[in-house]
C-alpha cells in the first residue's frame, strides 16, 4: 500500500509557491474571547454552579446531597472510582450497590458513575476529565447519571485558561451539561449516548 | 428539462419539509445571533481574527502538516496520508484488516461522507455503523444528510418512528424522547461490540498534534471509550497553528453551530489512551485526507478551506431555507457547499457549476461565518469560471449584447426610447426569456426610458447652473 | 465586509449616477435624488454618457462583458468629483464587485479609484456631508427595506438616521429584516421559484407590520416586491428613500 505523503506535500508546496506573501499569524490577546463581565468578582465555584444550571447540569457541594439526589431519582446501582470510594462510602447507606470496577458486559446495570474530574470551567459550566485522573472512561459516560468530583482549586475561570492547561495528557474531554440531541424536529432530548444528568460534586 | 435544477427541486419540495427546515434554521440562526451579541462587544472582530488564523494555517500547510505529523507520531499515533477518497478508504480497510477487525462504530464526520466510507467498507464486508442519532436514521433509511450539523432536518418524527419500527427497534412510537432512548439502548451495545471507532476532527493543532473533536450526543466519546482502535479522518485544512487558537475557534464553533457556549463534548486527543486508563484505544491512526483540497488551495477560492463546518451559513441562507439540503446534490449543502462541492470535483466542476448560481448574493453567509469567509465573492469567482469553461446555464440571460449596448451611450439612449414598445406590446408576445420569467409572477412597471434625462434638461434650460 | 476605503470629500459637487433602472423605469427617483442633493447644497452634474454599472454581467459570471461596461463607466465618471448613486447595489458594484473582477487587469487602479469616490445616497448625505436631521414633514408609518448590498456598510444606519429625524415619520419594524427579498439581479429570472418564494416571505413580514410606505435605498428590490404584490392583486406602496426625503420637503406624502 503506497502512502501519498510526498505527493500531497508536493501539491501543497506547488499550490503555495505562487503566493507573493502568505497570510501572517495574527497576534492577539486570548482575552478577546473571555466573558470577562461574567467572571468579574465572582467566586468560581458559585459561577460554575450557575453556569452548569444554564446547560441543564447540576452542581452540588456535599456527598449527602449527591446521595439524596440519587435516591430521589431511583438510581441505586452505580460505579465509583476506587480511589474516591473510601471517602464516599459512609454517605451511601443501605439500598445502594456501588462497584469500583466498571464491568462493560453489564453496561445497562449502572445507573450512575462517580469519577474524579481534572478540573472545571466556570465560564461555560464545563467539567474536565483527563485519562490520568479519570478511573474509567466508560464509567463516566455510560451510566445515566455522571457525578464528577471537582476540587475548588481546580476550577478555571474561562475556556482560554483551560486550553492553556491541557497539559501532557493524551486524552482530555470537556463535558458541558448532559449528552443531548436536537436531531428529531429540533426538540431537545438529553441522555443520547452519554449521561442524561451531569453533576459536579464540588469539594474543598 | 427547463430551468435550474435547484429551482425545480425547491418548487417540488413538500410544504411540510420546507416549513420545518425554515423554522429550525431560523430559530438556530436567531439564537446564535442573540448569544454572540449578548456575550461579546464585537463578535465580528472574533470572526475576523479566527478567519485570519485559519487563512494563515492553510497558507502554511507545508510547515504545519509535517509538524502535526511529527507530534502525533511522538505521541504514539500512526499517521497516514491519503491523496484521494479511494486511498483514504483503502487506508481504513487495511488498518481494520491488519487487526482482524470487522465492526466499526462511526461518529459523525463530514469527510467520511465525502469519501463514502461506510458504503466502501460495507462492500468489503465490514459493518460501519453510524452512531450520531441523525446519521443513524439516515443510514437505516439509505438516505442522505441534508444539513452539516442537523442531518435529518428534512425528516419528521413520524417518518423516523416508522423507520424504527421497520428496523425492529420497537413498536411505532413517535415521541422524540422514546426514539432517543431506543437509539441509546441499541447503540451502546454496538459500541461495546465494535473493534474500531472512527471519528473526524474539528481541528488539529500543529503545535501539539492534538485533535479537537466536538459532539453534543457523546457518540464520539463512546466510540473512543469502548473500542481498542481509533481511526481519525482529518481533512488537511483542519490544521490550526497552536493549542491557544483552539480556545478562540471552539468558542466560535459551538455558538455558530448550535448557539451553545461550548458543544457538550469537546475532546482533545493526541494519542492512544494513557497506560493507566482501562478504557479506550491502544492504537490510534490519523489519516490526513487531501481529496481535492490541494487543488482548492492552488486556486482563487482557497478561503473556503477555512470552513469549520458549523452550518451557520446554511441556517441564515434564504435559498437553503427554501430548498433544503438535498437540492445541492452534495455532501456539503448551502452556501459553503455551493463553493466547496464543485471545487472538490476538480475537472468535473461543470457537473455542479450550477450551485454557485443558486444565490441571490445577499451576503448573509459572509456576515455569519465564524471564519469570515467571503462566500459571495467565491460564488462569483465560480460563476466566472463556469462562463469561461462554457458550462451551459439554463435561464441565464446572455450578457454580450447588453454589454455592447451599455458601452455605447448613443445606442443606449436609443434603446431607452425604443423600450417604450414594452408599454404597448403584450409581454407574452415578446420572445425574451428573462422578460417571460419576470412577468410569470410579477408585474413589470411602466417603461419610462429617457424621461429623467428629459426632465433634467427641461429643468436646467431656463437657468443653467453657473460654473 | 465589502471594500470600503474612501477618498475624503472636499467640495460640494457630485456626479450623479442615475442607475439603469431609474433611466428605464424610475425617473422620479432620479429626479428626487437631484432635488434632495441640491437641497443639501450640492451641485449635481449628470454625465450624459452613463449607462449601467456593469453588475448584471458581473453577477451572471460574464466578467469580460462586465469589465467592458465598467471601463465605460470609469471613462464616463472621470475627474475627481464623487459619484453619488441612489442604489446601494450599484454603489457596491463599483466599490467592491468591479474591484474583484479587475484584480488581474492593468487598469485596476482606475477602477479602484472610482470605487473610493462612489457613495450610496444616504451614506453620502449622512457620513459624507454630516447631515443628521432632515427637514420638512412626512406623516406616515414607514418600513425600511434592508437591501443586501448595504449589508455591512453604513447605508442602513444612515437611512434610518434620516428617516427618524423627519417630523411626523414613524419607522416601523418588521420580521427578519436582514433576510433577502429574492431579487438578486438575474437570480430573479434564473431561479424564479426561489426568488418568488423569498419575496413572498418578505411581503408577509412587511404586510404584518402594516406600514403606509415601504421604503428602500434600492429600486431593484422594490421592483421585484412591488411586482409580486401587484400581481397578487394586493399591491404595497413602495418609494425610494430619495422620494421620501423630497416629499418631506414638500410637507408630506404625495398622495397616489
Amino acid at each position: 500500500m503506497t502512502d501519498d505523503r510526498e505527493s500531497i506535500l508536493s501539491r501543497v508546496r506547488g499550490a503555495l509557491a505562487p503566493l507573493h506573501e502568505r497570510a501572517p499569524l495574527p497576534a492577539y490577546d486570548s482575552e478577546i474571547a473571555v466573558l470577562r463581565s461574567l467572571l468579574a468578582g465572582r467566586d468560581l465555584a458559585e459561577l460554575l454552579a450557575e453556569r452548569m444550571r444554564r446547560v441543564n447540569g447540576l452542581a452540588l457541594t456535599s456527598p449527602a446531597a449527591v446521595v439524596a439526589h440519587l435516591r430521589a431519582g431511583g438510581h441505586r446501582h452505580g460505579y465509583c472510582d476506587p480511589a474516591l470510594w473510601p471517602e464516599l462510602a459512609p454517605h451511601f447507606a443501605d439500598g445502594f450497590t456501588v462497584e469500583t470496577r466498571f464491568d462493560r458486559t453489564r453496561v445497562d446495570e449502572y445507573a450512575f458513575g462517580i469519577t474524579r474530574a481534572a478540573g472545571a470551567i466556570a465560564e461555560s459550566g464545563t467539567i474536565i476529565l483527563k485519562d490520568r485522573t479519570t478511573s474509567s472512561r466508560l464509567g463516566a459516560l455510560a451510566p445515566w447519571v455522571h457525578i464528577a468530583v471537582v476540587s475548588r482549586a481546580d476550577i478555571f475561570g474561562d475556556v482560554t485558561q483551560a486550553v492553556a492547561a491541557l497539559g501532557e495528557d493524551r486524552n482530555v474531554v470537556w463535558c458541558t451539561g448532559p449528552s443531548k440531541t436536537a436531531d428529531v424536529e429540533g426538540i431537545l432530548i438529553e441522555g443520547v449516548h452519554g449521561p442524561g444528568e451531569q453533576i459536579a460534586l464540588i469539594v474543598p | 428539462m427547463k430551468g435550474q435544477a435547484i429551482d425545480r427541486f425547491a418548487a417540488t419540495l413538500p410544504a411540510e419539509t420546507r416549513a420545518s427546515v425554515y423554522q429550525s434554521t431560523k430559530a438556530t440562526h436567531e439564537k446564535r445571533t442573540r448569544l454572540l451579541f449578548d456575550q461579546f462587544a464585537d463578535p465580528d472582530r472574533l470572526r475576523a481574527l479566527a478567519g485570519e488564523i485559519k487563512q494563515h494555517a492553510i497558507e502554511n500547510l507545508d510547515t504545519y502538516l509535517p509538524q502535526a505529523e511529527a507530534r502525533l507520531r511522538a505521541n504514539g499515533a500512526q499517521v497516514h496520508w491519503a491523496g484521494t477518497a479511494e486511498a483514504a478508504c483503502a487506508h481504513v480497510l487495511r488498518i481494520m484488516r491488519d487487526r482482524g477487525a470487522t465492526k466499526m462504530v462511526k461518529a459523525k464526520t463530514m469527510v467520511s461522507e465525502e469519501i463514502e466510507l461506510a458504503d466502501y467498507l460495507g462492500r468489503h464486508g465490514i459493518e460501519a455503523l453510524e452512531t450520531d442519532l441523525g446519521e443513524f436514521i439516515i443510514q437505516i433509511d439509505h438516505d442522505h444528510p441534508s444539513h452539516i450539523v442537523r442531518p435529518i432536518i428534512h425528516k419528521n418524527r413520524r417518518e423516523i418512528a416508522t423507520s424504527f419500527e421497520r428496523e425492529g427497534l420497537g413498536a411505532y412510537n413517535d415521541d422524540p424522547a422514546t426514539i432517543t432512548r431506543r437509539a441509546r439502548h441499541h447503540l451502546r451495545h454496538k459500541y461495546l461490540a465494535a473493534d474500531v471507532g472512527l471519528t473526524g476532527a474539528n481541528f488539529l493543532s500543529a503545535e501539539s498534534g492534538r485533535i479537537a473533536l466536538v459532539t453534543n450526543e457523546g457518540n464520539s466519546r463512546f466510540s473512543v471509550a469502548a473500542t481498542r482502535c481509533h481511526i481519525v479522518l482529518v481533512g488537511i485544512e483542519k490544521i490550526v497553528p497552536r493549542d491557544r487558537d483552539l480556545g478562540l475557534l471552539l468558542n466560535l464553533l459551538g455558538r455558530s453551530a448550535t448557539a451553545q457556549d461550548l458543544t457538550v463534548y469537546t475532546e482533545f486527543i493526541s494519542g492512544p489512551r494513557d497506560p493507566a486508563q482501562p478504557d479506550g484505544p491502544e492504537e490510534m491512526h490519523v489519516i490526513f485526507v487531501d481529496n481535492g483540497r490541494t487543488e482548492v488551495l492552488a486556486g482563487e477560492c482557497r478561503e473556503i478551506l477555512r470552513c469549520i463546518r458549523c452550518g451557520a451559513c446554511l441556517n441564515v441562507c434564504p435559498i437553503y431555507r427554501q430548498a433544503s439540503g438535498h437540492a445541492y446534490r452534495s455532501v456539503y449543502p448551502g452556501p459553503v457547499g455551493a463553493v466547496l462541492s464543485p471545487l472538490l470535483l476538480k475537472e468535473n466542476f461543470p457537473q455542479k457549476a450550477d450551485l454557485p448560481k443558486a444565490s441571490s448574493l445577499c451576503g448573509a453567509c459572509h456576515e455569519v461565518c465564524p471564519v469570515n469567509i467571503p462566500i459571495p465573492d467565491l460564488l462569483l469567482r465560480l460563476r466566472a469560471r463556469a462562463k469561461e469553461e462554457n458550462v451551459p446555464s439554463p435561464g441565464t440571460p446572455p450578457m454580450g449584447p447588453w454589454a455592447l449596448l451599455a458601452s455605447q451611450p448613443t445606442a443606449w439612449r436609443a434603446a431607452l426610447v425604443a423600450g417604450r414598445a414594452l408599454n404597448v406590446l403584450p409581454t407574452r408576445l415578446i420572445p425574451v426569456p428573462a422578460l417571460q420569467a419576470w412577468t410569470a409572477s410579477r408585474e413589470l412597471p411602466g417603461w419610462r426610458g429617457g424621461e429623467f434625462r428629459r426632465w433634467l434638461k427641461a429643468r436646467r434650460r431656463p437657468a443653467p447652473p453657473a460654473r | 465586509m465589502l471594500n470600503r476605503e474612501r477618498t475624503p470629500l472636499t467640495g460640494r459637487r457630485v456626479q450623479l449616477m442615475a442607475t439603469c433602472l431609474c433611466d428605464a423605469f424610475y425617473d422620479d427617483v432620479a429626479a428626487a435624488t437631484v432635488e434632495v442633493l441640491e437641497h443639501a447644497g450640492v451641485e449635481v452634474a449628470f454625465p450624459e454618457g452613463q449607462t449601467c454599472c456593469g453588475q448584471p454581467a458581473f453577477n451572471g459570471g460574464d466578467w469580460p462583458a462586465s469589465r467592458r461596461v465598467v471601463r465605460h463607466t470609469v471613462r464616463t465618471f472621470a475627474g475627481e468629483d464623487p459619484v453619488v448613486v441612489p442604489s446601494g447595489s450599484c454603489a457596491a458594484m463599483l466599490f467592491h464587485g468591479a474591484v474583484l473582477e479587475f484584480e488581474r487587469e492593468p487598469d485596476a487602479p482606475a477602477v479602484e479609484a472610482l470605487g473610493r469616490r462612489t457613495w450610496e445616497l444616504a451614506d453620502y448625505l449622512v457620513n459624507g456631508l454630516g447631515v443628521r436631521a432632515w427637514p420638512g414633514r412626512y406623516p406616515a408609518r414607514v418600513a425600511l427595506h434592508r437591501s443586501c448590498h448595504s449589508r455591512g456598510s453604513d447605508s442602513v444606519a444612515a437611512a434610518l438616521t434620516l428617516l427618524r429625524s423627519i417630523a411626523g415619520l414613524e419607522v416601523v419594524e418588521f420580521g427578519e429584516p436582514e433576510q433577502c427579498c429574492g431579487f438578486g439581479g438575474t437570480f430573479a429570472v434564473t431561479f424564479p421559484h426561489l426568488s418568488g418564494a423569498m419575496g413572498q416571505l418578505k411581503l408577509d413580514h412587511v404586510r404584518a407590520a402594516a406600514p403606509d410606505v415601504y421604503v428602500s435605498a434600492d429600486m431593484s428590490c422594490l421592483m421585484h416586491l412591488g411586482g409580486l404584490a401587484a400581481r397578487e392583486g394586493r399591491p404595497i406602496r413602495t418609494l425610494h428613500l430619495s422620494q421620501v426625503l423630497r416629499d418631506a420637503l414638500r410637507g408630506g406624502e404625495a398622495k397616489p
